[in-house]
């Protein structure tokens, strides 16, 4: 995992330039947006603070009514170590769009609960599994691991195999399991 | 003599053993009498780290683990996760591979309703549906194992294409279990769809709106009982759907009485799709050419089909190493579950029931 | 749905008094009860036919000609297997310069039978064969030796 000669390989992605990034350009003129594509997926990139404000303009304006899926990747290596990558879809123009927006270890990002419900347990999913906090959202609780379970599997920071050895030898005493 | 009685609120857990829940799901049902306040699902029983366990796998090696997310339709997870891989190193596997991937997911969503409707016919009361599911179902994992060596845990289909062509009398069987099947639903049909009891339990239970729906993320048969004519076979096809002639079956109330009628005649549409596949098998290769030792470009690609309990997606970051560095599947019975939060409001116990069982719940992918 | 005419009423109504519907329905439940038509497998009487690719217990395959294993100690298998248990023991023969086959081991509890280290082996060594009784009554007796992978499982059959 640890990348101290060469540095991480980046996405070749492309410019991407349409109708859409030009209404989106000019209803948020200051947000700090890019617009690209990879593989014919586009894709945007936006400052957590201009999520919900962007969301709810997809959903009214331009008809992504549809909220796919939201999900969180780690990148520790990174000063703002988080991106939540948001999925959405509008059904009558089958098209689909990728919000990304990054934001620090412990800041908080702010939740869509109120304009998608279904943002509602794939955030708790998110906090669950990275330890990513949701600002405004009604019940921030785990949802897939236990309530009293320490940690964020997810995370870059430990391997599989760290993990399992240290319970293997906090809970059964023995060396290891492999 | 007139008293006041005053009701008391009961809190009910309906465990994670229980033969209803399909898995091990676990409600905490708020009651007032016979009628749900309020029910708040905890799950995770079932949490295996499958996420996890991606980034610690070659691109060929998660592909067996992926068929045990949705155990009951382990074709769809690897047609879903091949074709995102495939996407991200911009590879297109072969037309005969293709269409042979459509005849085992139609045959793979065929076996998912079955057991949908065996399993909440029984858990309404109905207990001579499971035995009959039973029996269509053991004719379709025949075939599965005829493929490719496994009923349940098919990895039946490999980056790039297929790995087995397809073995001598597979156009036989798939026919004949065709022509029966189509009896055999009628069949069902008649012993399900009129009956008044049947009636009784599904109509008007677990009613969910159109607007709810695009709200909360559902998708697969829940919405489109509910109106919403939506399916990525249509509207984004994949694997080459888009020359296949099928319909999109929808009804209008959305309760699970339209749902059970929407899967039924997703089963059949899946059988008009079958019969096509056969006739239009093209000869050639079956595996693209893929390097044996697979390191994509770094990048990212969302992909998703129409599994048969709804969208499955699959979004995988690859950083140009051997490992995915995240592999994200988009659980469509994890999302269509939040809405049993509201929908069994207001409702009896008994139709909390049907209603978990008319979302179509796979713990295995709830939890992953 | 049925069509509110007073006909079509009345025929319900005849239907459900003479208990025609119900009829109609154990009719095909009785439809199913012929010999012909059970699908239960007596089991361990009439043990299954599984497909011939059916993805059971694995066997290291022998040269039927000169009786030595098929194995090329090429680790191919080892590479590809999710869980990483198969461990291939070889040692370099001075006079053939080939790798000959020491020990070869398979742990059986934490295979999901995926198949992938049949697909990879490149010489048909490494095969899951259609044999699925495989019980064992301790956990070590899952982690299976190059002897027990040549021979296979021989579960005791009982006398029904």
């Amino acid at each position: 995992m640890s990348q101290e000669a060469k540095p991480a390989p980046v996405m070749a992605s492309e410019a991407w330039e349409d109708p859409l990034t030009a209404s989106l350009s000019t209803a948020f003129p200051d947000a700090g947006l890019s617009f690209a594509r990879f593989r014919g997926q586009e894709f945007v990139i936006v400052p957590a603070a201009q999520v919900p404000a962007l969301a709810e303009y997809l959903r009214e304006r331009e008809g992504f009514c549809y909220f796919t899926d939201l999900t969180v990747v780690d990148y520790p290596n990174d000063a703002l170590r988080f991106e939540t990558v948001i999925h959405l879809y509008a059904l009558d123009k089958a098209r689909r769009i990728r919000l990304k927006s990054r934001i620090a270890d412990t800041a908080e990002f702010p939740s869509l609960s109120g304009i998608y419900a279904a943002a509602n347990w794939l955030e708790r999913e998110a906090f669950d599994m990275f330890g990513v906090r949701f600002a405004g959202h009604p019940n921030l609780k785990r949802i897939l691991l236990p309530e009293d379970w320490q940690g964020h599997p997810l995370r870059k920071e430990k391997s599989i195999l760290a993990m399992d050895n240290e319970w293997v030898r906090r809970h059964l005493e023995i060396e290891s399991g492999q | 003599m007139t008293s006041h009685l005053e009701g008391q609120e009961l809190t009910l857990n309906m465990g994670p053993q229980h033969p209803s829940t399909h898995g091990v799901l676990r409600l905490v049902l708020k009651l007032e009498g016979e009628r749900v306040k309020s029910v708040e699902c905890v799950i995770g029983y079932l949490h295996r780290g499958v996420e996890k366990i991606g980034e610690n796998r070659t691109y060929a090696q998660f592909a067996p683990y992926v068929d045990r997310m949705d155990y009951v339709s382990a074709v769809s997870n690897g047609l879903g996760y091949c074709l995102a891989v495939e996407h991200l190193i911009a590879v297109e596997a072969p037309a005969r591979a293709q269409c042979v991937r459509i005849i085992f997911a139609e045959l793979n969503r065929i076996a998912s309703h079955l057991l949908w409707l065996g399993t909440h016919a029984l858990d309404i009361g109905a207990m001579t549906a499971l035995f009959y599911t039973m029996r269509e179902r053991e004719d379709v994992l025949k075939i599965f194992e005829n493929y490719c060596g496994a009923r349940l845990t098919t990895h039946a289909f490999r980056i790039g294409g297929l790995q087995y062509d397809l073995y001598e009398g597979f156009e036989a069987e798939t026919r004949s279990f065709c022509e029966s099947f189509k009896k055999r639903l009628d069949e069902y049909e008649k012993l399900l769809t009129k009956n008044p009891i049947w009636l009784e339990r599904l109509k008007g239970v677990g009613v969910l709106s159109a607007e709810d729906c695009l709200a909360y993320g559902v998708s697969g048969p829940m919405i489109r009982a509910s109106g919403v004519a939506w399916d990525l076979r249509k509207s984004n096809p994949y694997s080459g759907y888009g020359q296949y002639d099928f319909e999109v079956p929808t009804a209008t109330s959305g309760d699970s009485y339209d749902r059970y009628l929407v899967r039924i005649e997703e089963m059949r549409q899946s059988i008009r799709i079958i019969e096509q596949g056969l006739e239009r098998i093209p000869a050639g290769p079956i595996l693209a050419k893929v390097p044996k030792v697979l390191k994509p470009a770094a990048g990212e690609v969302y992909i998703s089909v129409e599994a048969p309990k709804g969208e499955l997606g699959y979004y995988i970051v690859s950083d140009g190493s051997l490992h995915p560095y995240r592999v994200r599947v988009r659980p469509p019975s994890f999302i269509n579950l939040a809405t049993l939060e509201k929908i069994a409001v207001g409702a009896l116990v008994a139709d909390v029931v049907a209603i978990i069982g008319t979302i179509d719940i796979v713990l295995g992918e709830v939890d992953r | 749905m049925e069509t509110t005419s007073p006909m079509s009423g009345i025929w319900l109504a005849i239907k459900r008094f003479f208990l025609l519907d119900l009829l109609e329905g154990l009719w095909v439940t009785f439809r199913a009860q012929r010999t012909s038509q059970i699908v239960t497998e007596q089991y361990p009487k009439e043990r299954p036919k599984v497909a011939e690719r059916y993805r059971g217990a694995p066997r290291l395959n022998i040269n039927p000609e000169n009786g030595e294993t098929l194995c090329i100690g090429c680790d191919l298998c080892a590479k590809a297997c999710p869980e990483n248990l198969i461990v291939v023991g070889t040692v370099r023969n001075k006079e053939t310069r080939r790798l000959d086959l020491t020990t070869f081991t398979y742990d059986l509890s934490r295979c999901m039978f995926c198949g992938l280290c049949e697909d990879a082996c490149p010489v048909d060594a490494l095969e899951l064969t259609q044999d699925f009784e495989m019980a064992s009554y301790s956990r070590e007796g899952l982690i299976w030796d190059r002897q027990m992978l040549e021979e296979g499982p021989r579960p005791t059959h009982y006398k029904s």
